[in-house]
């Protein structure tokens, strides 16, 4: 009997130990996992830069690129300072009171997200902590891209320190307002509305690229954009490949930004032991995310080409395709994700030409791609969507999606979007921060900016042309 | 158009996609099959238009 009692004792400690290994090795793969989407969201970055770099003239290649990388270097120390706070904070509004999961309100924001009192411990190293810095480099990357979506449209002509500022108010604060409200299992948009929005179309993509519209409003065309008679010339950027080569970039940190979105099971933050979950704490699988990339991709290439045989549109194409699917890639059967992205991809030209007919000069498209394209998934999502729960809970306890929560949700990232965007660049004309003199862009920002010069052997830029030589 | 009588998370075990179970899926399959059939036969004619003005 004995005997029988100390071999279950050791089978016990034998258990235990396996146990604490299997722990340990959950925790730090949860901790890689995370870790992993930061590099793979600054391929992200990479490919705007080249985006940007090449859709610019010869004249502007090199401050268009200072811009972008001022921008992702800003907004990492200021979504240190205040955004991780803001999107802790705000969940359920103003004044920031707690929310029904537990996770939000001033109070817990206070308790885990400023740098310094307590609650510095959270925001550095800690033996005891393997989530929070792998989190914060997640949601500061998230931040980082919605500030480069804005850098595209406002090239050739915008002064780098406002855009800076611009980059600060979008990527710290305005998106982080949408991501805590639409974002989070306590965000009012969820919990009232049950607006779903697991990759972010609306409240990074549609946010980003309608704050982009309203700095347009106030910045203007670039010179040469735009006839006496109101007509539109294309501006050729001085490397296309370059440009089409970003976009291509931009879709492989993707996949970084979409596995970001995924809440790995088993530990104690964790929605599920088991499960991978969205950040809504619903389920999702890595494999669901690949089928329907993968799909989302294809058909707004697809689609794209069909309308412009132009590889800069079609991979704007493939883009738009993804952010057309991305607020439901957990849950979309792969071939309607492909018609819907197909359909994405056919609108997006048409689109971009609507808003270049009324005098909106945006270089690259970005408006359309992530503004326009990100609040018709939102939609898209209510309509095809409706009745999936969109928490974990007992069926009549929780919010479903609905096609008007998603308009509500629509309706809400576009003004948090517009709104900030319209505003601070209105402030920052009066204060003469938003653009540089004629002088300046006429001679070229790299010329008075930047003590290099792209391509020192090369000449000129390609001739500006009609956008629109048949009509 | 939760694939399940239920409107719980709960009670999924298995395929959580739009339209599983219904006819959905597989007309989903087929119109994207169509379409991509249909943009290669228009992009192949509106190509061959494009090439003729260059024939000598």
């Amino acid at each position: 009997m004995e005997q029988q009692l100390a071999e279950l004792a050791a089978k016990v400690a034998e258990l235990e130990a396996a146990s604490a290994v299997a722990a340990v090795t959950n925790t730090m793969f949860a901790e890689t996992f995370y870790y992993l989407t930061i590099p793979l969201m600054i391929i992200i970055h990479a490919g705007f830069l080249a985006y940007e770099m090449g859709a610019s003239r010869l004249k502007n290649v090199l401050s268009s690129g200072v811009k972008n990388i001022l921008a992702f270097a800003f907004m990492i120390p200021t979504f240190y300072f205040f955004g991780w706070w803001v999107y802790w904070g705000f969940p359920t509004g103003l004044p920031g009171a707690p929310g029904p999961a537990g996770i939000s309100g001033v109070e817990y924001a206070n308790a885990i997200a400023w740098g310094w009192g307590e609650s510095a411990q959270y925001m550095g190293p800690n033996i005891a902590d393997q989530a929070s810095g792998v989190f914060f480099g997640a949601f500061a990357l998230f931040a980082a891209t919605t500030a480069s979506i804005m850098s595209g449209a406002v090239i050739e002509r915008i002064q780098t320190v406002g855009f800076v500022i611009l980059a600060v108010v979008l990527g710290s604060f305005a998106w982080v307002v949408a991501a805590a409200w639409g974002w989070h299992a306590d965000g009012w948009l969820v919990t009232q509305w049950g607006v779903h929005d697991f990759g972010a179309a609306g409240l990074v993509h549609a946010v980003a690229g309608f704050f982009a519209l309203g700095v347009l409003i106030n910045l203007g065309p670039r010179i040469g954009k735009f006839n006496a008679d109101g007509s539109a010339n294309h501006i050729p950027g001085h490397n296309l490949p370059l440009t089409v080569t970003g976009l291509m970039l931009i879709i492989v940190g993707f996949w970084g930004f979409l596995m970001a979105c995924v809440i790995v099971p088993g530990e104690a933050w964790s929605w599920s032991a088991s499960t991978p979950t969205t950040i809504y704490g619903t389920p999702i699988t890595l494999s669901a995310l690949s089928f329907n990339i993968l799909m989302g991709i294809s058909g707004g290439i697809i689609g794209s080409w069909v309308l412009t045989r132009d590889p800069f549109w079609m991979m704007s194409g493939a883009l738009a395709g993804i952010i057309s699917v991305a607020s439901g890639l957990d849950i979309y059967y792969p071939a309607l994700a492909f018609i819907i992205a197909f359909s994405a991809g056919i609108l997006l030209k048409p689109c971009a030409d609507f808003l270049e007919n009324r005098g909106i000069d945006d270089a690259v498209g970005a408006v359309t791609v992530h503004g326009t394209i990100g609040l018709y998934g939102l939609i898209m999502l209510g309509i095809w969507g409706s009745g999936f729960p969109a928490l974990q809970g007992e069926a009549g306890s929780v919010p479903t999606i609905s096609l008007m929560g998603q308009i509500v949700g629509a309706v809400v990232f576009f003004l948090i979007g517009f709104v900030p965007g319209y505003v601070v660049s209105l402030v920052l004309k009066m204060l003469g921060m938003l653009r540089i003199p004629q002088g300046a862009e006429e001679a070229g920002m790299d010329l008075v900016k930047v003590p290099a010069r792209g391509y020192p052997e090369w000449g000129d830029d390609a001739p500006v042309t009609p956008a629109h030589p048949a009509e | 158009m939760f694939p399940y009588e239920e409107a719980s998370w709960s009670v999924v075990d298995g395929a959580m996609f739009m339209g599983w179970g219904s006819a959905l899926p597989g007309g989903a399959t087929l119109v994207a099959g169509l379409l991509c059939v249909l943009v290669l036969v228009y992009g192949q004619r509106s190509e061959a238009q494009k090439a003729k003005r260059f024939d000598k």
